[in-house]
């Protein structure tokens, strides 16, 4: 069976998605872009981009916004208007409907449209591997019968099979979700390339239903760059008395440099717009340099952002809903990602809209939504869940130790090897942990146990794994093995997904907050785990060696250990650091003495390393933890680099 | 009797049940193989083109700099123009020659019209590039219209 493509058939800008996996993914073009200019040159067949870059060579062959001409009859007051402005020939057909006329040909606005579709096709084929034969074509909420008609035909001379035309608001909320969301009242906030849409939908009974349409056919992203083009092109002409705007070659960098600038606004506040030799004024080149700031921006275009009012207000009244009866709001088009526009909606309704799903990707989306639904695909997939926060376990020092990372898709399982903290240790305790945060105290624990058992051995020796293993409900399992006599234990925990949102977002959003402190606390207690553990190697080494060691050296070494043992619990981390590295610098000669007697020698990096992985205990200052494991040392390299550094 | 039909009806549930589960695995396993091929392809794609994106914002410098030429006869401003286009040359950037072609919106921009052979490129305001023979960015030309 083939794949239901979801089209968004824009006027300036057309995008496809395909449902994937369960989930709907945007075909990129074969240029590489989410999306494909809506021209077409029907003489030549080109088609998006490589047809844009013509439209000034040949405005009467390449035809865009053909959208607006699409089911119309001629005579119609739009369509009227539009010809006024638009380059290339509109003519009324045999039946009265607006076609285009190109080179002393004739073509239908179905015709045009199929060209795009016919592009967004075999990019999605070659997308996806197969034939594509079946599509969901979305259309502005206000297209008459004749116009769904018209864009129907398009899908049909392109070679799809439209299964259903539905609105672009309602492929919108779809692609949100909202239908799950018990939400009843949608107002859906459209600004694109070159027009605005704004739509309140009701739903019952799983269907939307659109209460209101209303918009600006003319208000769009171009006006905006219209706006700053004109203010740059001002400000150069106080400054230099050159009018750009009349180099055709200098005004194509400002409208690009407008562009660039007007996008970086949306996430910075302040855009730096470097054109060197722009003009040629009368004493040599000049430039142009500016600086841009988000305020000014918003100045510029504020005239245009409270021309969307109006409608608003006006599609509420007409549905008959108030301010307040809005439950959620969708942002639609890339002109809403300009921060003034979400700040006016958001003042507006006195409610944050939803603008997580790409504004220029949301419809097309959507529309595969509807077409996975149609194609029995959403129904069936099985929706997988995600383990909303991480699961670790506590080790040494208190610090939690992640096996499953957040938004992991289940079932899923994960093992990891642990060893002792003690010399002797026979017991390690699991406490199982839920959460962001680097230290045991600030995450949840969902329970814990012991493995008992573990035959007396010097710490770090023993091997303890570790195996967490969710299945496809959420059910944790637990299991610790040790490895050598094979004993084990296990724990099910059945709520370890069964938080409810506002708990996750709790705990999630604690994580952000504390993440500098947390750090720092990690650091920390990572820098006492190291400096321990050189205790410890260092000790034994002195003891191993014997009288191999010259007594200068062992003396040396001896105050070091004292130091470093003075401040190991008092210690701040650059201190604990710094006297780590001294000692490990020392016990370092140590080595090499010993190597130089007759064995090979090896380099600071072998024994540094050798140093890390042998494990310290000073039971007295660590009693607390233990009982605590402690990562494993040996071939496990990579784990054991992770807690003990 | 009744206890057949109904476990006749279970086995059919069953059968019926276990086809779709079937089905499901199926689509889902070709889901994740095609994903597998895509991902690999993908990232042979982005080993080719990791580059693609600095190059860009790179590209704005060397205009000026070419810009620059035009207005001042320094030899070592041409210098360093070769230097650094030697260098994109290495990574596969190629210039997009326009001089005296045929207008070709595959790897042209047509930014003005002037006086000129109908078609032709009469001068180049921009250049242009590929990468790896893909149009990284459209040269940005003045075509001939009216003329002959």
């Amino acid at each position: 069976m083939g794949k239901i493509i979801g089209i968004d058939l824009g006027t300036t800008n057309s995008a496809s998605a395909v449902m994937e996996g369960g989930s709907p993914k945007i075909i990129h073009s074969s240029e590489g872009r989410n999306t494909t200019p809506s021209v077409v040159d029907p003489i030549s067949h080109i088609v998006g981009d490589v047809a844009k870059r013509q439209l000034v060579l040949k405005p009467k062959q390449t035809i865009f916004s053909v959208k607006r001409l699409m089911g119309r009859k001629f005579k119609d007051a739009s369509v009227q208007g539009d010809i006024k402005w638009i380059p290339y020939t509109v003519k009324s057909s045999r039946d009265e409907m607006a076609v285009v006329e190109v080179e002393g040909r004739t073509f239908t606005p179905q015709e045009i449209s199929a060209r795009i579709l016919q592009k967004i096709k075999s990019d999605a084929e070659s997308y996806l591997g197969g034939k594509v034969t079946q599509a969901v074509i979305t259309v502005p909420a206000y297209f008459d019968d004749s116009q769904r008609q018209a864009t129907k035909q398009a899908g049909e001379i392109a070679g799809l099979e439209v299964l259903r035309i539905i609105n672009e608001p309602t492929a919108a909320a779809l692609a949100y979700g909202l239908d799950k969301k018990n939400a009843h009242a949608i107002a859906v906030y459209d600004l694109g390339g070159g027009t605005f849409d704004i739509s309140i939908l009701e739903l019952g009974e799983g269907v939307y239903e659109v209460k209101s349409t209303n918009g600006d056919t003319h208000l769009g992203g171009d006006d905006f760059d219209q706006l700053i083009v004109d203010y740059l092109a001002e400000e150069f002409k106080k400054e230099n008395g050159v009018d750009l705007k009349k180099d055709p070659q200098a005004l194509q960098r400002l409208r690009e440099a407008g562009e660039k600038a007007k996008i970086e606004l949306s996430s910075s506040t302040e855009a730096q717009i470097n054109q060197p030799f722009i003009t040629q004024g009368k004493d040599g080149p000049l430039h142009l340099t500016m600086t841009l700031t988000r305020a000014k921006l918003e100045q510029i275009v504020d005239v245009l952002i409270q021309k969307t009012i109006k409608p608003v207000e006006q599609a509420l009244k007409d549905a008959k809903v108030k301010v307040s009866d809005i439950d959620e709001i969708v942002l639609v088009g890339g002109m809403t990602r300009m921060p003034k526009i979400v700040e006016a909606v958001t003042k507006f309704f006195g409610k944050e809209p939803n603008k997580s799903v790409n504004p220029d990707e949301v419809v097309a989306i959507g529309a595969a939504i509807q077409g996975g639904v149609l194609g029995g695909e959403v129904k069936d997939v099985l929706l997988l869940d995600v383990t909303p926060l991480t699961l670790g376990i506590e080790t040494l020092g208190g610090v939690s130790t992640p096996l499953i990372a957040r938004n992991t898709t289940i079932p899923t399982s994960k093992s990891q090897v642990f060893s002792t903290a003690a010399d002797n240790q026979t017991q390690v305790e699991i406490n199982v942990l839920q959460g962001e945060r680097p230290m045991t105290a600030d995450n949840k624990s969902l329970g814990r146990f012991a493995l008992d058992g573990i035959p007396p051995s010097p710490r770090g020796v023993p091997q303890v794994e570790v195996t967490f293993d969710i299945d496809a409900n959420g059910i944790l399992n637990v299991k610790a093995q040790d490895k050598a006599t094979g004993k084990e234990q296990s724990i099910k925990i059945t709520g370890s997904t069964g938080l409810t949102k506002e708990e996750v977002e709790k705990m999630t959003k604690e994580a952000e907050e504390h993440a500098k402190e947390d750090l720092e606390k990690k650091e920390q207690i990572e820098a006492k785990n190291s400096a321990d553990s050189l205790i410890f190697t260092a000790e034994k080494t002195l003891k191993d060696a014997g009288d191999k060691v010259d007594s200068n050296l062992k003396k040396e070494v001896e105050d070091k250990i004292a130091d470093l043992k003075s401040v190991l619990e008092t210690g701040t981390k650059e201190d604990l650091e710094s006297k780590t590295k001294d000692l490990s610098d020392s016990l370092q000669k140590v080595g090499q003495a010993m190597y130089s007697k007759g064995q090979q020698p090896t380099d600071d990096k072998t024994q540094q390393q050798t140093d890390d992985k042998k494990e310290t205990e000073d039971s007295q200052s660590d009693s607390n933890d233990s009982k605590k494991e402690k990562a494993d040392s040996g071939k496990e390299e990579p784990v054991e680099g992770e807690v003990v550094n | 009797m009744a206890k057949k039909s109904s476990k006749i009806n279970e086995v059919q549930t069953l059968k019926k049940k276990n086809e779709e589960l079937e089905g499901h695995i199926k689509r889902t396993l070709a889901d994740y193989q095609n994903l597998e091929k895509r991902v690999a392809e993908e990232r042979q794609n982005l080993i080719k083109s990791a580059t693609r994106g600095f190059i860009l914002k790179l590209l704005p410098a060397l205009d000026t700099l070419i810009l620059a030429k035009k207005h001042t006869e320094d030899q070592g401003l041409e210098l360093a123009i070769q230097q650094l286009s030697d260098i994109l040359e290495k990574e596969g950037v190629k210039k997009i020659e326009t001089f005296e072609k045929d207008f070709d919106p595959k790897y042209m921009e047509c930014v003005t019209v002037a006086e000129g052979e109908d078609g032709k490129v009469i001068e180049e305001l921009k250049t242009g590039y590929t990468l790896n023979e893909n149009v990284l960015r459209a040269s940005q030309v003045a075509v001939g219209k009216g003329g002959n």
